[in-house]
C-alpha cells in the first residue's frame, strides 16, 4: 500500500526553548526528501519524535491516514544521528538481529542481511566484529541494518557525514532505488551539492518552524530571476553593485549571480557588464539549493 | 530441588537447543524470494533480546573462563577432602615387644575399625630394638609391658601415630588388663570390648539441618551470581545508551520489552550456569564417592534456588535503572557500590551464622526483607529454623517488593536510557516530568 507520512503541528519544548513549534510536513511514498536546516532547528528531534524516541507537547503523525504507532514503526527504517550498534557484534549478526525484531523470521533475515551487506559493498567483512570497522563501512552497516526487514518509510538523519565520495555514492543510490521501489526517504544532510542530487523534495525548517517545502525543481525554478555573468579577468561583482533592484547572491570561480527585481531590465545589467569587461557568459539560471537555503532562512 | 531444578535445566536445555537452531539457520540462509518481510514464525521481540543476551554471554569469554574456574573450584572442594580422607587411612605398624597373645590381636583388630586404618603387627625381641626401630621409623609404635610406646607425642606434627587408633588400641588393652585382674576368661574380655555405646536418643524429633559446608558454599554461589548478573545488566544497559544502539532498538521495541528482554536472556545464562553447578557438583560428588554434599537437604537446594531467582528478580531492576543513568564506564562503580552494600551486609552476616549455627533475632528479622532475604531465607532453612509458611511470607513480601521496584525501574529506564551526556541524576527524571 502506497502511503504518505504526514507530520502535522508537532510541538516539543525544552524548557523556555521550543525545539519544534507547530512543524508540519509530507514525506511522499517514491520520493527521496531532503530535510535541511541549520544546527538545532528541530530535524534530529523531529526524526526522533516519528519513532516515539521523544515525547511532544502537541501535534500528530500519521501514516496512510492513520497514526504511526509501533506496528507502522515495525515498518520503517531509521538510522539516527549518533549511530548506533553493538560494537562487540558480527556485523551479519547485528543485521539479522534487527531484521529479526522488525518481524523477520531468521531465514529471512540472514538472507536479507547478507543481500544488502553485499549490496552496500561490506560483505567480505559480515563476520567481522563492527568496531574493527572504519567509520565509513560502520555507516554503511548502520544503512543496512536501517534497510534490512524492507521498511515502507526510511528515515535517516545525517547519512552522508563523514562518507567519502564512494560511499556517498553508494548510499545515494541505495536511496533512489528505494524510492523507485515506492518507499518514501526522508533524510537530514548539510550537504546540499548531495541533496539537490538525490532528492526530488525538500523539507526546510528554523527554530522548528517550517520555512520551505517542496520539489526540488519547483522550489528552483521559484523565486526571483537571477543571472550568471562571467566577465573575463573580472573576479568581483562589484560592477553590479550600483545597479537599483539588483543584489549579489554569491560569486564563485569567477561567475556571478545576480538577484534581479522585477523592475530590473536586463538589458541594463548587460550593458553595466560589457563596460566591466568582456562578458564571457550571460544566462538566465534557477536558483540552487543553495540559494533557496539561504534565502528560506534569510 | 526436584522441581525448581527440573524446571531449570528444562529452561536451559530450551535455550541451548533454540540458540543451536538460531545458529544453524545463520550459518546456511536460505535465498529470500523478495526483499521484505519474512513469513516463516518470527519471533517475540523479547525473546530475540534474550536469545542475543544469552548468545553473546555465553560466547564471551568472561563466562567461559568464570565457569570453568567455578567448576574446576567446585570440583577441588569435593575431590581434595575425599584425597585427604584416603591419604589418612594409615597403614599402622605395631611392634610388639614378647610373646602376642591372642587378645593382642583382638585388640588391633579393633582398633583398626574404630580408625578405619589398616594395621600389621610386627615381633620385636627386646624393648631396647623396639625403641631403636620406633626412632628410625621402622614401627609407628610398640606394645610392651601393658604400655604402648610412641617415637613422639600422639598429635606432635612429626608423629607418624594416628591418634584414633592409638586411643582405640590403648583403651582395649587397659579394659583387658582390667578383666584379667577381675578373673575374665579371653572371651568375655572381647564380649565386653565390642559392646559398644549404648544409643543416644531425642525426645522430640528435630527438623534437617543442612552441612555447614554446603550451606556456605550455597551462600556464596548466590552472593556470586546476584553481583555477577545485576552487574552484567547493569553495565549492558549503560553500553546500549553509550553506544547509541539503543536509539535503534527503541525504535521498533518498547523500553520494557528491551529491559525484560535483557534481564530474562542474562537470568537465564545465571540459572544454567548455576544448574551446570550443582548438576556437576553431584556427578562429582557421586564419581568419587564423596560425602561432603550428604547432609545437604532438598529443602535447602529449593530454598537456595528460589531465592536465588527472587534475588536476582528484586535486584536486576535496580542494576537495570541505575546503568540507564550512566553514559561511560567510569560512572559504573559509583552506581554499583550502593546497590552492593545491602547485598554484602546480607552475605556476610549469612555465611556468620551459617558457620555459628546461631541465628539472632536480627537476623531472623531480615530474612523477610528483599535486600537481606536471599542469602537469610535459606541459612534459616538450612538451619532448620524457618517454617515452610515464613518461606512463603518472605517471598510474597519479596515478589510485591519485586512489582513495585520494576514498574519504578522500568519508568526511570525509559526517561532516562536516550538521555545522552552526563550522567543523569533523579531529580533531573522527576524535573522533566518524566518525559523521554
Amino acid at each position: 500500500m502506497i502511503r504518505t507520512l504526514e507530520v502535522d503541528g508537532l510541538r516539543r519544548n525544552y524548557g523556555e526553548r521550543a525545539a519544534l513549534d507547530g512543524l508540519s510536513f509530507q514525506v511522499k511514498p517514491g520520493t527521496v526528501t531532503g530535510f535541511l536546516g541549520p544546527n538545532g532547528a528541530g530535524k534530529t528531534t523531529t526524526m526522533r519524535a516519528i519513532f516515539g524516541l521523544t515525547d511532544l507537547d502537541g501535534g500528530t503523525i500519521s501514516w496512510g491516514g492513520l497514526p504511526v504507532g509501533r506496528a507502522e514503526r515495525r515498518r520503517f527504517g531509521y538510522m539516527p544521528e549518533e549511530r548506533g550498534l553493538y560494537p562487540g557484534m558480527r556485523v551479519d549478526e547485528q543485521v539479522q538481529y534487527l531484521g529479526r525484531l522488525h518481524g523477520l523470521s531468521a531465514a529471512s533475515a540472514a538472507a536479507a542481511a547478507q543481500r544488502w551487506l553485499e549490496r552496500l559493498e561490506i560483505g567480505s567483512s559480515s563476520g567481522a566484529k563492527v568496531e574493527t570497522l572504519s567509520h565509513g563501512n560502520q555507516q554503511r552497516v548502520q544503512l543496512a541494518a536501517a534497510l534490512v526487514h524492507g521498511p515502507e518509510l526510511l528515515v535517516l538523519d545525517e547519512p552522508l557525514s563523514g562518507l567519502d565520495p564512494l560511499g556517498i555514492e553508494t548510499i545515494g543510490s541505495v536511496l533512489t532505488d528505494r524510492a523507485r521501489d515506492g518507499c518514501g526517504v526522508l533524510f537530514s544532510s548539510h550537504q546540499l551539492d548531495q541533496v539537490e542530487e538525490l532528492c526530488d523534495e525538500v523539507v526546510i525548517i528554523d527554530h522548528g518552524r517550517l520555512v520551505a517545502a517542496g520539489s526540488v525543481d519547483g522550489l528552483e525554478s521559484a523565486g526571483q530571476r537571477r543571472l550568471a555573468v562571467r566577465i573575463d579577468g573580472v573576479r568581483s561583482a562589484e560592477w553590479a553593485a550600483g545597479i537599483a533592484g539588483v543584489t549579489v547572491s554569491e560569486t564563485a570561480r569567477g561567475v556571478s549571480r545576480l538577484v534581479l527585481a522585477d523592475s530590473v531590465d536586463s538589458d541594463e545589467v548587460l550593458r553595466a557588464a560589457i563596460q566591466a569587461g568582456t562578458v564571457t557568459h550571460f544566462s538566465y539560471e534557477r536558483r540552487k539549493l543553495s540559494e533557496v537555503f539561504r534565502e528560506a532562512l534569510a | 530441588m526436584s522441581a525448581a531444578g527440573d524446571g531449570a535445566i528444562l529452561a536451559a536445555a530450551t535455550a541451548i537447543v533454540l540458540w543451536r537452531r538460531r545458529r544453524t539457520r545463520a550459518r546456511s540462509p536460505k535465498p529470500a524470494r523478495r526483499m521484505g518481510r519474512g513469513s516463516a514464525h518470527p519471533r517475540p521481540e523479547i525473546f530475540e533480546i534474550a536469545m542475543r543476551e544469552i548468545n553473546e554471554r555465553v560466547r564471551g569469554k568472561i563466562f567461559q573462563v568464570g565457569t570453568a574456574v567455578i567448576l574446576v573450584a567446585v570440583a577441588l572442594a569435593i575431590v581434595v577432602p575425599k584425597i585427604g580422607g584416603a591419604s589418612s587411612t594409615a597403614v599402622q605398624t605395631v611392634g610388639i615387644v614378647g610373646p602376642a597373645p591372642a587378645s593382642l590381636k583382638v585388640a588391633v583388630e579393633i582398633a583398626t575399625a574404630a580408625s578405619h586404618d589398616r594395621a600389621r603387627t610386627v615381633a620385636e625381641p627386646s624393648l631396647s630394638l623396639a625403641k631403636q626401630d620406633l626412632r628410625a621409623g621402622k614401627i609407628d609404635m610398640a606394645v610392651a609391658n601393658g604400655q604402648i610406646l610412641v617415637k613422639t607425642a600422639i598429635g606432635a606434627k612429626a608423629s607418624s601415630v594416628d591418634p584414633t587408633f592409638a586411643r582405640a588400641l590403648a583403651a582395649y588393652l587397659g579394659e583387658a588388663a582390667a578383666g584379667r585382674n577381675l578373673g575374665l576368661s579371653p572371651a568375655q574380655i572381647t564380649r565386653m570390648s565390642l559392646a559398644g555405646a549404648v544409643p543416644i536418643r531425642a525426645v522430640e524429633q528435630s527438623p534437617p539441618s543442612t552441612t555447614t559446608a554446603t550451606t556456605t558454599i550455597g551462600i556464596v554461589l548466590i552472593f556470586y551470581f546476584l553481583s555477577q548478573y545485576c552487574t552484567w545488566i547493569l553495565m549492558g544497559v549503560m553500553q546500549e545508551k553509550s553506544s547509541r544502539v539503543v536509539e535503534v532498538l527503541l525504535a521498533t521495541v518498547r523500553p520494557i520489552q528491551l529491559l525484560g528482554g535483557k534481564i530474562l536472556g542474562i537470568g537465564l545464562v545465571a540459572l544454567g550456569q548455576a544448574t551446570l553447578i550443582v548438576l556437576f557438583a553431584l556427578g562429582v560428588e557421586r564419581a568419587t564417592g564423596s560425602s561432603l554434599l550428604s547432609g545437604t537437604q532438598p529443602a535447602f537446594l529449593v530454598a537456595a534456588l528460589l531465592w536465588l531467582v527472587l534475588g536476582y528478580a528484586f535486584y536486576c531492576w535496580l542494576f537495570a535503572a541505575a546503568g540507564s543513568t550512566a553514559s561511560r564506564q567510569d560512572q559504573v562503580q559509583t552506581l554499583v557500590l550502593p546497590l552492593s552494600i545491602p547485598m554484602v551486609i546480607g552475605y556476610i552476616f549469612s555465611v556468620t551464622v551459617a558457620v555459628s549455627g546461631h541465628a539472632s533475632l536480627l537476623f531472623k528479622i531480615i530474612a523477610y526483607i528483599p535486600f537481606t532475604a536471599p542469602f537469610s531465607m535459606p541459612v534459616l532453612v538450612s538451619l532448620g529454623q524457618a517454617a515452610w509458611w515464613q518461606l512463603l511470607i518472605s517471598a510474597a513480601i519479596s515478589l510485591a517488593t519485586t512489582a513495585f521496584t520494576a514498574f519504578a525501574a522500568a519508568s526511570i529506564y525509559r526517561r532516562a536510557v536516550l538521555k545522552t551526556g552526563e550522567r543523569v541524576r533523579l531529580r533531573q527524571l522527576v524535573g522533566e516530568g518524566g518525559r523521554a
